[in-house]
């Protein structure tokens, strides 16, 4: 019972990490009307559904980023499986909610904020209360780039400098060497060159972020007693979380492509071209590299660094910064969340604690459903002039433990 | 602070990476864009209307082998991206990429 509902929790999860994400491959594009707003999130979808099939490689050891409930071949601690796994798998659940609340959050404040970050703050909240802080793995064992310092705080203050400057370096070349062309042959030309750059990020995104919910869902099985192959990962995992992320992507988190692409600076082809590629190059080195990085900081930085470097481009710097504030609160503000939902099914214990729960996720996620009905935002109106503000009513951030608590 | 050593040094090779492919792929696009657009010749308003520039092949040639050497790029990357999934590394041994297990 409580397997099952950690089950749809995480293909909830991805489903809102595809949404949350569709701005980083396509938002550029949508902005400069290289590709109509359905098309661009049907090829998104379609490109992370296949990023997700071709990425075999085993991501079960995916929270042993952040906490330690695994060890390093991926089975699950011991101590954590007494009563059929239990403790395991409210813990997870718990982690997974506090990452959707913080996702759909964010996405009701048209903010892109990091799916990854929203999924690793929720896990070590609930780990924190579960387990202590002792279970959280902050550092690393200093052997490689590892806990909350390596793969969260470090790569998030430094992707968003490097993908800002490659895409700068690159718009301002690109704006240079194309000055008094004619817009017949740049037009056409960069508007390929940004279909292409998007769907490379669209299909590193699959390959990247579709596995993370196959390790999770994987782990929380082998912690109940329903699978023990630590080398493989079931088929049907595989096709469910393939297809939400896809779905997910193809709904298209309207909000979050319209601040992306209209909202921190005016974006045109060539500019396009220059941050997507940026994004594209930053993101598989990077993953070439083993340094984990968020794909929407790359994507946000890639977008300023374009702004930046386009002579006489207008950045606003009030949207850039709030984004920024909200990647600062993101990964604090999922674990707050994850670590009251712990302590809520804790609490009420058991089955019917999991089934709390999960009944206080769907309460928030109507919630906030219900709330982005007004002042709606879809393929209608995603590329409104940002200024005009008359089609969209931001709402100011209520606070987050109102949320937690609903 | 060892994490801080490794993320410094991983961020340099993403940033000269980064630079590279990101910056440089689509720079050799424009000027590809640019080589075409000089091969197409330019067009000449005059008292007789508008008439088309000479032609200049030598341009258009360049134009589509830049444009040629950005799609080879772009292979490379989708081919790290499969490779990596099916459990192959992508190896620059040879200069050109070769495909070994890990």
């Amino acid at each position: 019972m409580i397997l099952a509902l950690v089950v749809v929790t995480a293909l909830a999860f991805d489903f809102t990490n595809g949404f949350h994400d569709t701005a980083n491959a396509m938002a550029t594009s949508i902005a400069t009307k290289a590709l109509r707003p359905k098309t661009a999130v049907a090829l998104s979808g379609i490109l992370n559904l296949v990023g997700a099939f071709l990425s075999v490689e085993v991501a079960l050891t995916v929270t042993n980023a952040v906490v330690k409930i695994q060890d390093k071949t991926g089975a699950p601690k011991a101590e954590l499986l007494a009563d059929g796994g239990n403790a395991l798998l409210l813990i997870i659940l718990a982690g997974l909610v506090g990452g959707i609340v913080w996702n759909l959050l964010t996405w009701l404040l048209g903010l892109p904020s990091s799916s990854s970050h929203a999924l690793f703050g929720g896990l070590v909240g609930a780990t924190v209360a579960g387990l202590g802080w002792a279970g959280v793995n902050w550092n690393g064992d200093g052997s490689k780039l590892d806990g909350v310092v390596g793969k969260v705080m470090l790569p998030a203050l430094i992707s968003p400098l490097i993908a800002g400057l490659v895409a700068a370096v690159g718009t301002w070349v690109i704006f240079k060497i194309t000055a008094g062309v004619a817009e017949r042959f740049t037009r056409n030309g960069f508007r390929w060159g940004q279909i292409g750059s998007a769907s490379l990020v669209s299909l590193a995104h699959g390959t990247n972020d579709a596995q993370k919910t196959m390790g999770v869902i994987t782990l929380a099985l082998i912690a109940s007693g329903h699978w023990s192959d630590l080398e493989n990962i079931p088929f049907w995992v595989k096709i469910s979380a393939a297809l939400a992320i896809a779905l997910g992507t193809y709904l298209g988190g309207w909000r979050i492509i319209r601040t992306l692409g209209k909202g921190l600076t005016d974006i045109n082809p060539p500019q396009g071209t220059a941050a997507q590629s940026g994004a594209a190059a930053v993101i598989l080195a990077s993953s070439h590299l083993g340094f984990a990085l968020s794909t929407t900081h790359v994507a946000t930085g890639s977008v300023l660094g374009s702004g930046i470097g386009r002579p006489g481009a207008k950045v606003r710097w009030a949207v850039a910064a709030r984004m920024v504030a909200a990647w600062m609160i993101t990964f604090p503000a999922a674990a707050l969340i994850g670590g009251a939902m712990w302590w809520v099914g804790d609490t009420v214990g058991g089955t019917a604690g999991a089934l709390v729960v999960f009944v206080l996720l769907c309460i928030a996620s109507v919630a906030m459903y219900l709330r982005s009905r007004t002042g709606r935002v879809d393929h209608d109106n995603v590329n409104d002039d940002w200024d005009g503000e008359t089609t969209v009513t931001t709402t100011p951030a209520g606070p987050i433990p109102a949320v937690a608590a609903n | 602070m060892h994490n801080l050593g490794f993320a410094l040094d991983g961020a340099w090779q993403v940033l000269l990476a980064g630079l590279a492919l990101g910056a440089g792929l689509p720079i050799l696009f424009a000027l590809g864009i640019r080589s075409l657009a000089w091969g197409a010749g330019e067009a000449a308003v005059g008292v007789n209307g508008v008439t088309a520039g000479r032609r200049r092949p030598i341009g258009t040639a360049a134009g589509y082998a830049l444009f040629g050497i950005v799609v080879l790029g772009v292979l490379l990357g989708l081919a790290f991206i499969v490779s990596t999934g099916f459990g192959y590394k992508l190896s620059f041994e040879h200069i050109y990429p070769t495909f070994i297990a890990k």
